[in-house]
């Protein structure tokens, strides 16, 4: 039996109170293992968000419970959790939010510098995390030097480099153009695949369905498994 | 501080924004650190008389605030502060209050000190070259500091000035004193000095006093006070300090000096707070990134406190830089800087950075990692 790496039980958020509360995610349950890339689709302000906040440990469900490795975490401590997510969740973000005035290698280098880990170690790993994107000969560029394909992979580097297993990607390609996108979608895959992450793609860009392994459908704050093959065909058909 | 790479190479990248912060610092630390030292340099010279003077106590009138806030004593009181046991020698002193003519026809006010022969205890120090206080002998001699001759056309031995009327031959010159007064410091005998200023008969401004070789100054007070009433007895330190309160209270430096360092260190402060918080601003996505990938609050707080301390050091240090050049450069403003001011003024710029730095540590400390999935 397949051990889930973070899993989320019945989570829900509602934003405000009585007649003006938001439910913006209805009880969902979503398991992420290794090895795989879970795509989650929706419109605009169907809860897709919400969803990856959650499991992305920065907000905190008003209801339900979310398991990392097993372990149940709990909200109380902001440390605790920015520690969790230090050391169990790496981040991609559709603007790759990598400081403009660091080196591609000192962005990698981040959580690291946040673990507390040595110079050098930083560089070693940093180093081997932005080869693992075929980023090794731009170790000093500054990101105004890199194409956004480019930065996109750096930043794709920068979650990896703590080993985290799971990869959380919110909109990966929408600031790509296709030959690019193309590039990161293979990353990410090759990464679920050969490095054993749990890869989470929360997108509206149906060509990520190519590397789904689970699809997940969020609508109105309702999720839904379904089919990727059969959505695939779908998209494709229309 | 495993940040402080991170924290500079941020300022780095704001390169703008970030020398306007400096600009800041730099402005407020160089003019704390000028009117400071202006302010010191005034105060080593509102006690010009008492730190120049070879006397280790002075006998007053109980009213005295300061050398030129005073009453007078009666001269009878010489003697019997000269049989007090403990003390060597007293002697007389009277101020006065004149008004000189310049040469240019000008009268400006003049404070006669008339010191009695043949210890003229009150004197200063040091004088310019052929001048001893024996010059004071014969009748209705001056010195004249050694600073002031210019205002009496490069006045020379011989000259003669009219001083209430009366006139007054140069006779020599002092130097080394430096007053920091409206009028200008004429010494002359006492009995000179009592007739060109109408002092009264049998009085005195103050009882100079020299001490015998290891008396106890406490002792020998004690024993003064219990020996001449109504009087006030300061030792060299308690004039000089009489004198620095009476300047710094009674008089509008004081208020003037504190309020222009506080200006200068809150506008400092004001224009810090206003840049961080801009600058912090322009960053918040990438604060919500840091604290999404795993930075905590603490981390967050380290690296804004050392942004604040990068820019209060160096600030401060440039500040400094420009402010001693000046000082090198501009020297008839004769600022004095000691260590005390260096360290309050960078104890300053520090703590103003810090405050300044508050409202931008909140907003980054409240800030919801969550935010950065919000586009």
């Amino acid at each position: 039996m397949r051990t889930a790496v973070l899993e989320a039980q019945g989570v829900s958020k509602v934003f405000g109170h009585g007649e003006l509360a938001v439910h913006a995610l209805h009880p969902a349950d979503v398991s992420l293992y290794r090895g795989e890339v879970l795509v989650v689709m929706g419109p605009s302000g169907s809860g897709k968000t919400t969803l990856l906040s959650i499991l992305g440990l920065v907000l905190a469900p008003t209801q339900g419970s979310v398991r990392v490795e097993g372990t149940l975490v709990r909200y109380a401590s902001s440390d605790a959790l920015a520690r969790l997510r230090r050391d169990k969740v790496g981040f991609i973000f559709q603007q790759f939010n990598l400081l403009s005035g660091l080196t591609a290698i000192d962005n990698v280098a981040l959580p690291l510098l946040l673990r507390g880990l040595g110079q050098k170690e930083r560089r070693t790993r940093a180093g081997r995390a932005l080869d693992l994107v075929a980023m090794a000969d731009k170790l000093d560029a500054k990101p105004r030097h890199l194409s956004v394909g480019q930065q996109q992979r750096v930043a794709i580097a920068r979650a990896l480099v703590a080993e985290a297993g799971v990869l959380l990607c919110d909109e990966p390609t929408a600031s790509l153009d296709s030959a690019s996108g193309t590039v990161v979608l293979d990353t990410l895959k090759n990464l679920a695949k050969t490095e054993k992450r749990a890869v989470v793609v929360v997108t509206h860009d149906t060509r990520v369905l190519k590397i789904a392994d689970r699809l997940v459908h969020v609508e109105d704050g309702r999720t839904r498994e379904a089919n990727r093959h059969a959505e695939g065909t779908t998209r494709a058909a229309q | 501080m495993r940040f402080a790479k991170l924290a500079v190479q941020m300022l780095v990248d704001v390169p703008f924004k970030s020398l306007g912060t400096l600009l800041g610092v730099f402005v407020s630390a160089f003019l704390m650190l000028q009117e400071l030292s202006s302010l010191e340099g005034l105060l080593t010279r509102v006690a010009a008389v008492p730190d120049t003077a070879e006397v280790d106590m002075w006998i007053a009138s109980k009213a005295t605030e300061s050398i030129g806030a005073t009453d007078s004593v009666p001269e009878s009181r010489v003697g019997a502060a000269a049989g007090t046991p403990g003390v060597a020698w007293a002697a007389p002193v009277l101020i006065g209050m004149g008004r000189v003519t310049r040469p240019d026809g000008v009268r400006e006010c003049v404070s006669v000190l008339g010191v009695q022969a043949p210890r003229y205890a009150g004197l200063p120090s040091n004088f310019a070259a052929g001048t001893t206080p024996d010059s004071l002998r014969g009748s209705s001699r001056i010195l004249l500091n050694d600073n002031d001759r210019p205002s009496f056309g490069a006045a020379v031995p011989g000259d003669r000035l009219e001083i209430n009327g009366r006139t007054a031959i140069v006779s020599g010159f002092f130097e080394g004193m430096d007053p920091h007064a409206p009028c200008f410091y004429f010494y002359a005998n006492i009995d000179d000095a009592r007739a060109m200023t109408d002092f009264p008969e049998g009085r005195v401004t103050f009882i100079a006093l020299g001490l015998e070789r290891g008396a106890s100054e406490k002792e020998v007070k004690r024993r003064l006070a219990a020996r001449i009433a109504d009087v006030a007895i300061f030792s060299r330190k308690e004039l000089h300090d009489a004198e620095v309160r009476y300047f710094l209270v009674r008089t509008p430096a004081g208020l003037f000096f504190g309020v222009a360092v506080a200006i200068a260190a809150i506008v400092g402060g004001v224009f810090v707070a206003v840049t961080l918080y801009s600058m912090v601003i322009d960053r918040m996505r990438d604060y919500g990134m840091l604290k999404a990938v795993g930075a905590r609050n603490r981390d967050l707080l380290r690296l804004l406190l050392f942004q604040a301390w990068t820019f209060a050091v160096v600030g401060y240090a440039s500040g400094l830089g420009c402010f001693l050049v000046m000082r090198q450069t501009v020297t008839a403003l004769r600022m004095v800087v000691t260590p005390q001011i260096l360290i309050v003024v960078a104890v300053v710029s520090i703590t103003t950075c810090t405050l300044a730095s508050y409202a931008a540590i909140r907003r980054v400390l409240s800030l919801d990692p969550a935010s950065i999935f919000r586009g």
